[in-house]
């Protein structure tokens, strides 16, 4: 067996093990925590787009989600389209959205990219917590909407078991996966990547820069935004406290930070290890301080940025690849004994 | 036929004038070479040129076109390529990688991108560390990581920011042949150099500027004997000598 062949295997095995979970975890808590994981997991993918690979800190993308939700959720409850079209809709309002923040702020370095669109997501939900109608939209200001449990079904993204949800997020991940390996191998991934780390040098060979961001924003703000419907037909209840909160951007960002910036696979890990951490702390230990899982983060992120400062996931693909080396050696001796 | 030609050319920044009304041709197939004193404009002159920054007045035209209002990108993309002279390596990526950036200016497949940065980077004896981080090379081998990336880009003119600043003797010779190689090529180069020795073989004219001013002209034989030069180099008591 070739080293690609290996890999691929290995991959594949990962997935199998997570679309296996279901038959095995059928406790719907368990399951809730699980969904909640991959949609971090996606939300987190969706944002290394930009955060990662253009070397920018994006701490706003709380907008593109609300931008979502809200969205797919209007036009269900007043209209009654199907929050798959919604979502779409959603995702192309966000894109324009995000490209209109992208203009100015990009021109930005550093923190102060950071602070624009900290600022930008707080505008938007400050308004959104004072407007309980956007012309014939109803927001219903910091109360929220509901989406009534009713007409359960896949067209309508609704279902009674938390199966279908695990099995759509879980989707969802693979393909922003996928869309990711696709863009870091292209031009713009290049193009990303060089822009991200030498600006200068990067003009000097050709590279756009402002406008590979603004496409890197684009996709990412769409992609974020679909993940704001699912959690609305999920969780049923939105409100700007829960899905337009600053907590929510600064969640990804550590996700991204502690998986690895950048890297493919990153986001999932960090949403591996961190979402555990966030939940059972909360479970038991949110009665004793609130925002005490915030803290837990922080001094997790203080040690990782401390020992691993490109995140967990550099030394985990060390780890992965010596693993494959030795599979591939222990192989190649048992094929060839005598040439000891 | 006329690569480059500066006419007039200025660049203010508040109260300084950096490059004062510089007037430059160069001939396709030359090595034209820039000299002065630290802080005389040089690298200045260079940022108009590759469009850094916009000319505070005069014109600048590339193959005879107006390159008023282009950016970087563009004119790269129009044959023009630059290095630094503080080297900028992407420095967490691989060599290969570094180079295969600036072959994307010409196609948009990522096999062919790294073909010609396999290319460049065997032409410039950086092949076996292809796949070594940049950050980790030394400062020849990044020197000429920055050539090999503004090549990845096919130019047909090249700016050299000291790309000798910092090598040894003998990576300066090596240098040396790779540039006379590069220019017989068919590639034009305009540098900025420090190293004398180098700059005197190497080029086919000189343009010697002063506090953004041209203060002498000509080929490395004229330039080596002009008073103003060694005045400007050496200071005034030595151009009465």
């Amino acid at each position: 067996m070739t080293r690609q062949a290996l890999r691929k295997v290995s991959l594949a095995a990962a997935a199998a093990i997570i679309l296996g979970i279901p038959v095995f975890v059928t406790s719907p808590t368990y399951l809730h925590i699980l969904v909640l994981l991959f949609f971090y997991a996606y939300l987190t993918t969706s944002w290394n787009l930009v955060g990662g690979f253009a070397g920018v800190l994006p701490l706003g993308h709380s907008t593109f989600i609300g931008i979502g939700a809200y969205t797919s959720t209007i036009l269900y409850l007043q209209y009654g389209i199907s929050p798959w079209i919604g979502m779409i809709v959603g995702g192309f309002l966000a894109t324009i959205v995000g490209v209109l923040i992208g203009l100015p702020t990009f021109k930005l370095r550093g923190a102060y990219f950071a602070l624009a669109t900290i600022a930008f997501a707080e505008a938007v939900r400050v308004i959104v917590e004072n407007t309980d109608y956007l012309g014939p939209f109803k927001l219903n200001g910091p109360r929220g909407l509901q989406i009534p449990p009713l007409n359960v079904g896949f067209g309508n993204l609704l279902f009674n078991t938390k199966q279908p949800y695990y099995y759509i997020v879980v989707l969802m991940l693979f393909g922003v996966i996928a869309l990711t390996y696709l863009v870091s191998r292209s031009k713009l991934g290049y193009y990303l990547n060089a822009g991200g780390e030498e600006p200068e040098a990067a003009m000097a060979l050709g590279v756009n820069v402002a406008r590979c961001k603004l496409m890197a924003m684009a996709m990412s703000s769409f992609l974020t935004a679909l993940a704001g419907t699912f959690y609305a037909q999920f969780t049923l209840f939105i409100h700007p406290k829960s899905i337009i909160s600053l907590d929510l951007s600064f969640e990804i960002a550590f996700i991204a930070l502690i998986g690895g910036r950048g890297s493919i696979v990153g986001p999932l890990l960090g949403a591996l290890l961190l979402r555990p951490v966030s939940d059972f702390s909360r479970i038991y230990l949110g009665a004793v301080l609130p925002g005490l899982h915030l803290i837990i983060f922080g001094i997790i992120l203080i040690l990782v940025m401390m020992f691993q400062p490109r995140g967990l996931h550099q030394p985990l693909a060390r780890l992965y690849n010596w693993l494959i080396d030795r599979l591939i050696v222990e192989r190649t001796v048992k094929l060839s004994p005598t040439k000891e | 036929m006329r690569i480059l030609e500066a006419k007039r050319l200025s660049m203010r920044f508040g109260g300084l004038l950096a490059v004062d009304q510089l007037d430059l041709q160069i001939d396709e197939g030359q090595i034209f070479g820039l000299i002065g004193p630290n802080g005389a404009g040089k690298t200045t002159a260079f940022n108009c040129i590759a469009g850094v920054y916009q000319a505070t007045s005069g014109e600048i035209f590339l193959h005879g076109e107006s390159t008023s209002g282009q950016r970087p990108w563009d004119l790269c993309r129009k044959g023009l390529a630059r290095t630094f002279q503080v080297v900028k390596p992407f420095a967490t990526k691989t060599v290969l990688y570094n180079v295969a950036v600036g072959g994307f200016a010409r196609t948009s497949v990522r096999a062919r991108a790294e073909e010609k940065a396999l290319e460049v980077l065997e032409s410039l004896h950086l092949a076996e560390k292809k796949d070594a981080l940049a950050g980790n090379l030394t400062i020849g081998e990044r020197k000429r990581l920055e050539i090999a990336r503004a090549l990845a880009t096919e130019p047909r003119l090249l700016l050299l920011d000291e790309v000798m600043a910092g090598l040894r003797p003998t990576e300066v010779d090596e240098m040396v042949r790779i540039l006379k190689r590069l220019r017989d090529g068919g590639i034009t180069i305009f540098l900025i150099e420090h190293i004398m020795r180098a700059v005197m073989s190497l080029s086919d004219r000189i343009v010697v500027i002063q506090y953004g001013k041209k203060i002498a002209e000509g080929t490395p034989r004229e330039i080596a004997s002009d008073e103003n030069v060694i005045k400007a180099y050496l200071g005034e008591e030595y151009g009465a000598a």
